[in-house]
């Protein structure tokens, strides 16, 4: 996959209403769908506009961002949004979500592996992926699971090696005396010794479905297979809602998936000092899995 | 709704067996429901041949250990929640 970026533009208003829309849970649409011809046309209201143009088994992308957006966030909607969009349309298992890895997998993957974190927009996936790192464990990835299939194992693809926070959290994990240009936009915290960046990939253990609530009090609770797939969808990159043979090809990789790995619900209160005791709560639910 | 009401599924909706449940994506709306054992089993009836309520209280109650007035009641609320989602339609006798 490719993709060029194009000179800023205004957005011009679109004829016709969206196929598709993604909606963030303040009711705000954060994406919306729409076909041009053979092509697809996303756009990020206010960010920026992307062109997918078939071209042999893939697409070429085009991206506009709008005068007032930088090249970053653009960059950002690709990695986060774009490409697991055209992975899971290709047939690839994308989630949105963190992970990281609780005990280093050994080479027969026997042993260890990652955990997912999967949740809304703002529910603290990256924090938690990040408190997680600073007390050792090393994260694979803050905002897009990537799984690919392996001798009945889904390994999780390692991402960027960067955190993006709000400020913060930015201080939770870097310090109180942190500074940042703009306080407003999140902040790219980049991997190192005291934030470890899992550099290669892992068997996913566990999933971890965090609820909506900020204010629930710590809990972890199993999900039926059935309670799981439901958990599972909405946190699926769709490129076309409309296309039915490929939503049929997905909903059955996320039935697999929903079988084949351990799903729970977590809650917690969203304060900082919370955090350690989500850690200890998510830590002896991984040391109960069958080994 | 009536028990001599006959049904038929849609042919836009997919179905997964899971824990002993079945999960429904409606590909024409991309939302999906849950059944229980009974309402599984129910839409497996339905998938097989278009049929009128009362048949498929008979299978039920010849299958799981209830009476059949609730079998009834509680079947046409379920017809009634399919067909609102369109998951069903009405089919011709």
């Amino acid at each position: 996959m490719d993709w060029t970026l194009e000179a800023p533009r205004e957005q011009a208003a679109l004829s016709g209403d969206p196929y598709d829309c993604w909606v963030s849970p303040q009711g705000f649409c954060m994406a919306e769908f729409r076909h041009v011809g053979h092509d697809y046309l996303i756009r990020f209201p206010g960010q920026a506009d992307f062109l997918l143009q078939p071209e042999k088994d893939t697409f070429h992308t085009s991206a506009w961002p709008s005068p007032d957006c930088d090249g970053q966030t653009v960059a950002n909607l690709y990695h986060n949004a774009i490409e697991p969009i055209l992975g899971n349309h290709s047939g690839g298992l994308f989630l949105h979500g963190s992970a990281v890895v609780l005990q280093q997998a050994k080479r027969s993957f026997g042993e260890g592996g990652a955990i997912a974190f999967l949740g809304l927009s703002r529910g603290g996936k990256t924090t938690l992926a990040g408190s997680f790192a600073a007390a050792g464990f090393p994260f694979l990835t803050e905002d897009v699971i990537d799984l690919r299939m392996e001798k009945d194992l889904y390994l999780l693809q390692p991402k960027r090696s960067k955190l993006r926070l709000f400020a913060d959290s930015a201080r939770f994990l870097l310090g109180a005396d942190a500074s940042f240009a703009d306080e407003n936009i999140k902040q790219e915290v980049v991997a190192d010794e005291g934030l470890p960046f899992a550099e290669t990939q892992a068997p996913l253990r566990q999933i971890y479905i965090l609820g909506a609530d900020h204010a629930a009090p710590i809990s972890i609770r199993r999900l039926s297979n059935q309670d799981a797939l439901s958990a599972l969808l909405p946190h699926a990159f769709i490129l076309d809602v409309t296309d039915k043979a490929r939503l049929k090809a997905h909903f059955e990789r996320m039935a697999d998936l929903s079988q084949d790995i351990a799903c729970h619900a977590l809650d917690f209160t969203r304060d900082y000092a919370e955090l350690p005791k989500v850690r200890d709560a998510v830590l002896k639910c991984f040391a109960s899995l069958p080994s | 709704m009536q028990l001599t009401d006959r049904f038929t599924v849609s042919q836009d909706v997919v179905t997964r067996e899971v824990g002993g449940e079945l999960v429904l994506l409606d590909l024409n709306s991309g939302q999906y429901f849950g059944l229980d054992a009974v309402g599984g089993r129910i839409w497996e009836l339905l998938s097989n041949a278009p049929c009128n309520l009362n048949e498929l209280c008979d299978k039920i109650e010849s299958e799981f250990d209830a009476p059949r007035q609730r079998i009834e009641a509680d079947l046409i609320a379920l017809a009634r929640q399919l067909q609102e989602q369109e998951l069903i339609r009405a089919a011709v006798p």
